[in-house]
């Protein structure tokens, strides 16, 4: 699957034209562009990409603002800033910013990709390995106690994840914007795969907590369970692991490559209910299981046994409030609802979830309701 | 009136901050200039029913896809504060609880529209 490259710049004149200039080198990636650093984090959300490009002077969110987001929610990504403003002192306050590099406009065709292919091929240094399951590959990992950022792409879904170790240790997980343990049991449930390996890791805290063997065990668990639900047990035989070589494709890569969906193809749409889209919420859906349970998985997963949650249940009570704040979040233009928290006078909390039945999750006093926010919202 | 908010405006990510009566009267707006738009088109809508169905709440957070709307209510209005995805939510709760019991100085800018114009005219 060739990489997804990102370009935001307000300037639509000049998305254009650097569009059609990388056109001579769309063998080696594709081009996505955003003409916003919103419209960009929601292509985030939806699509693996591998490398960003931004402007730094934009309307509405600037490029450090737009950079800051990446750092905390994508940070395996690199960015590089761009402007035409070059004033001495910029460069360095763009790279202690975090940015991975700078261009300064203008900047040919042959000079972006040099940028692009030198980064891309560094984070596909680690060579390739066949005929591994992604499992056993991960216990290789902790075995040999490596550090290193695993970029792992569902085949069948066309989309990616990143797993990050440091000392063989499973330090965190990134699907989308999602990241910890909910988006390390998604990759892990995952069966044909493509992977590549970067030599470092840009975690140094341990987000994800509990050891390799404990989070590898239940992920298998909730594949197993959801492969029986859905019978359909057809990827076990394609388990394994095939990994992405550097840019330097061979002739078969490529003509693998040729049958990947193009880019603007793939199905970037989201579900009737605002819980974020990920496979294996797909797959629960795919198996009937009811959105309560969906959301009851999402959350037990992400927090764990002291999730205070007292109960969750369908309560149409809320509906006129979701309403009401979808008309204001129209009106602010901050994109789709997803999730409510409300306190009330009595003491009693809930979090409101959206869809084609409104859930309602009764909550304790003290419960960790940022977190499960965080994880439905 | 400026130095109520300004804590709150200063926190990075907060885009801006509204106050509206129980009965949906917008009292204050204040908002980033980057955001001036959103701010007309907020003040353009018809807040009471969300007022109504927000009556019983002592605070409420609405997440939506680049932004949360904090809502922390006293007696007769709603204190809304509107911050990016990325903004320090925690800081925003405390700066909040600070500004709340300033809030019964402040009156409705058409009470004070109208004692200006009384000064005027008589």
């Amino acid at each position: 699957m060739r990489p997804n490259v990102l370009i935001v710049d307000d300037d639509q004149a000049f998305l254009r034209l650097i569009q059609k200039d990388l056109e001579g080198f769309s063998e080696s990636f594709n081009v996505l562009t955003a003409d916003a650093g919103n419209a960009a984090l929601e292509l985030l959300k939806k699509t693996y990409v591998s490398f960003i490009v931004s402007d730094l002077r934009m309307p509405g969110m600037d490029g450090f603002e737009f950079l800051t987001i990446i750092l905390k929610k994508f940070p395996d990504i690199p960015v590089y800033m761009m402007t035409s403003y070059d004033k001495p002192k910029t460069k360095d306050v763009v790279i202690k910013s975090g940015a991975a590099g700078y261009l300064k406009k203008p900047f040919t065709a042959i000079e972006l990709f040099g940028e692009i292919t030198k980064t891309l091929n560094k984070k596909a240094e680690g060579g390739s390995l066949h005929n591994v399951t992604l499992e056993t590959f991960l216990q290789l990992i902790e075995m040999e106690q490596q550090t290193s950022t695993l970029r792992v792409v569902d085949k069948k879904e066309a989309q990616g994840g990143v797993l990050f170790f440091r000392n063989g240790e499973l330090m965190n997980a990134r699907v989308g914007d999602m990241q910890g343990k909910a988006a390390a049991y998604e990759i892990l449930s995952w069966s044909n795969v493509s992977l590549s390996i970067e030599q470092d890791c840009v975690f140094q805290e341990k987000i994800i907590q509990g050891d390799l063997q404990a989070i590898l065990l239940d992920a298998m668990r909730v594949k197993d369970e959801l492969a029986e639900k859905n019978e359909m047990g057809d990827d076990a035989e394609n388990s394994e692991i095939l990994l992405d070589a550097p840019l330097s494709e061979t002739e078969e890569d490529l003509a693998e490559a040729k049958f990947e969906p193009p880019v603007d193809r793939i199905s970037t749409k989201k579900p009737e209910t605002t819980v974020k889209v990920h496979p294996i919420k797909e797959a629960v859906e795919l198996s009937k299981l009811s959105p309560i349970d969906t959301i009851r998985m999402k959350i037990k997963n992400s927090i764990g046994d002291r999730d205070g949650i007292l109960d969750i249940f369908h309560d149409p009570n809320w509906d006129a409030l979701i309403d009401q704040a979808s008309n204001i979040g129209n009106a602010f233009n901050c994109g789709r609802l997803n999730v409510l928290y409300v306190n009330r006078e009595k003491d009693d909390q809930f979090i409101i979830v959206p869809g084609e039945e409104t859930t309602a999750i009764s909550i304790s006093a003290d419960a960790p309701w940022d977190r499960i926010i965080d994880v439905l919202g | 009136m400026k130095d109520i908010f300004k804590d709150v405006m200063g926190i990075a990510g907060v885009h801006g901050l509204m106050v509206i009566t129980n009965e949906g009267s917008v009292l204050l707006s204040r908002f980033d200039p980057d955001y001036r738009r959103e701010e007309e088109k907020l003040s353009q809508i018809n807040w009471e029913p969300f007022t109504i169905e927000m009556n019983s709440i002592k605070d409420a957070e609405i997440v939506y896809d680049s932004a949360r709307f904090y809502i922390k209510k006293r007696d007769t209005e709603f204190l809304i504060v509107i911050i990016g995805d990325n903004a320090p939510i925690s800081m925003v709760r405390l700066n909040c609880e600070i500004l709340l019991p300033l809030l019964k100085k402040i009156q409705p800018a058409s009470k004070r529209i109208g004692n200006l114009l009384r000064k005027k005219i008589f």
